[in-house]
């Protein structure tokens, strides 16, 4: 369903992502593990177009069987825009400061599927219900939740769109423990009620124990092991992977 | 309620009170600002004239009321034409970035080199007439800092995740510039617009002062402290003070409140 071939990025000449290949298959989740400047939010990046304009990518971006390299831009954003969501690491960064959560969320939902704004309230009045967020979420500014709440209401989107991919950067970094666990466990009901694919990037071996089908392992914007969970936690085969779960464990 | 917010309050009062006397003036004063009476010239504050008489027997007080209406538009006029420009050079240089960016920073730069107030004077020089005019000059000439203010705000939102979002969700540009970096840069622009603000006020006074803003026959703050400079000389010491007391606690109160603006800003990080 979603395939890497062979990409190469560079920026400045320099090579942040080294001829990386890799399959994330139908919906499963999918975790890309390492330490940070390993190029793990390149690879986000670049699958979603988002690589500053001085970077060059070589190789192919393959969903549903289609290089999304080789597309024109305006079809890259159009298939983006339909089959993608993404989760980034801030929340706080992911809402204009000064626009109210239904506004936002809106936006970012029902506008893009051409539906009505009672449509969107009558279905996001449960979402929001669903994910245990205040009854008046909707109705208040970014500044007013807190960084769990937030990362919650991303999540309230990907229900509302029922994306193909879900793709999240660190979406548990910036919240605490409780908060985390909350959210994984809220992504993992997400995962199963809508089967979507997801592409899960974090630095927190915990995160990706608890929620991966299958984990990459990267380094140095090259991936050094890749393995179902057991594999790569148990029986890990690189030096670099049996460093990251020692320091863990 | 806390300190800061009661001495925001009572800026905002005694800056509301100066605007409300100069604008609500054609009602308030208790003479004809422009009429002359010869037989009351010099004339220190009194019950009649509570501001005292100038050398022409004009009420001195009625001309404070009417000079700072003059004085404020011209203050308002060319801040809201800098802001303008402001946030249209600032805002291309902030969003495209790049080549473009260098360009007109490096034009910007070469402005700055020059303090503004020597190109309002040569402009004025030689294109001296109306109050219009006059704002028209200070306002292409004080769009610098807000620019510069705009850019960086822009630049600084543009990495923001929501607007990374808005463009993989093919937001049009125009909603992308004015709903998300231009709404969310308002803060910012609204803090150094009311510095600008004290500034136009000064440069309005400075250049009136000098002879070369306000025409002599309208009065301002300005013009009152140029025809005020003699008459210092003779006793009339009114002349010259009050419209010094009017202007100082303007500049003092809309710089007060600009500083109190910027410190929540500076807490909130808008």
């Amino acid at each position: 369903m979603f395939k890497i071939e062979n990409v190469t990025v560079r920026i400045n000449e320099k090579f942040i992502l080294n001829d990386l290949s890799f399959t994330v298959p139908k919906g499963q989740i999918t975790v890309m593990i390492g330490e940070s400047g390993s190029g793990k939010s390149t690879m986000l990046s670049a699958i979603l177009g988002m690589l500053p304009a001085q970077a060059t990518v070589e190789g192919s971006i393959f969903f549903n069987g289609r290089n999304i390299v080789e597309l024109a831009k305006q079809d890259q954003s159009v298939l983006r825009q339909r089959h993608f969501f993404t989760i980034f690491q801030d929340a706080a960064n992911s809402f204009s400061p000064t626009q109210k959560m239904k506004q936002q969320l809106y936006g970012l939902t029902a506008l893009r599927m051409g539906q009505t704004k009672a449509v969107f309230l009558a279905k996001m009045k449960h979402i929001v219900q669903d994910l245990h967020l205040p009854a008046d979420v909707l109705e208040r500014y970014p500044f007013e939740l807190s960084g769990g709440m937030l990362q919650r209401c991303m999540l309230a989107c990907a229900l509302y769109l029922a994306p193909a991919v879900l793709l999240a950067d660190e979406p548990t970094s910036s919240l605490d423990m409780l908060h985390q666990q909350e959210f994984i466990q809220q992504l993992k009901r997400l995962h199963t009620q809508l089967e979507t694919t997801v592409l899960l990037i974090t630095h927190d071996l915990d995160v990706a124990a608890s929620i991966a089908d299958f984990i990459l392992v990267m380094k140095n914007g090259e991936i050094v092991e890749r393995g179902q969970v057991t594999e790569i936690f148990e029986q890990p085969k690189h030096p670099y992977t049996r460093q990251l779960v020692a320091h863990h464990f | 309620m806390r300190k800061e917010q009661k001495m925001l309050i009572f800026w905002l009062v005694i800056l509301g009170l100066l605007v409300g006397f100069t604008l609500f003036s054609s009602w308030l004063v208790p003479f004809e600002p422009n009429a002359m009476d010869m037989n009351h010239i010099y004339e220190a504050p009194n019950g009649t004239h509570l501001l005292g008489t100038d050398q022409l027997g004009r009420d001195v007080l009625s001309r404070l009321l009417v000079g700072g209406r003059v004085t404020l538009f011209i203050a308002t006029l060319s801040v809201v034409l800098s802001s303008i420009i402001g946030i249209i050079y600032g805002g291309i240089s902030g969003y495209f970035g790049g080549a473009i960016d260098a360009v007109m920073m490096r034009i910007l730069e070469a402005f700055l080199t020059i303090p503004s107030l020597v190109i309002v004077l040569a402009l004025q020089a030689i294109m001296q007439g109306s109050v219009w005019r006059m704002a028209m000059i200070m306002g292409c000439t004080g769009w610098f800092v807000t620019a510069r203010i705009v850019r960086s705000e822009f630049i600084r939102l543009k990495e923001l995740e929501f607007i990374h979002m808005a463009k993989m969700f093919r937001t049009p540009l125009w909603k992308i510039l004015f709903r998300h970096l231009l709404r969310n840069s308002l803060p910012a622009i609204f803090v150094v617009t009311i510095f600008n603000f004290a500034g136009a006020i000064f440069t309005e006074v400075s250049l009136s002062f000098l002879g070369i803003g306000v025409p002599p026959s309208i009065p301002s703050w300005g013009t009152m402290l140029y025809t005020a400079q003699n008459d210092l000389l003779v006793g009339a010491w009114w002349m010259g003070l009050f419209p010094g007391m009017f202007i100082f606690v303007t500049i003092l109160c809309v710089q007060a409140i600009g500083s109190r603006f910027k410190q929540r800003g500076g807490q909130t990080h808008v």
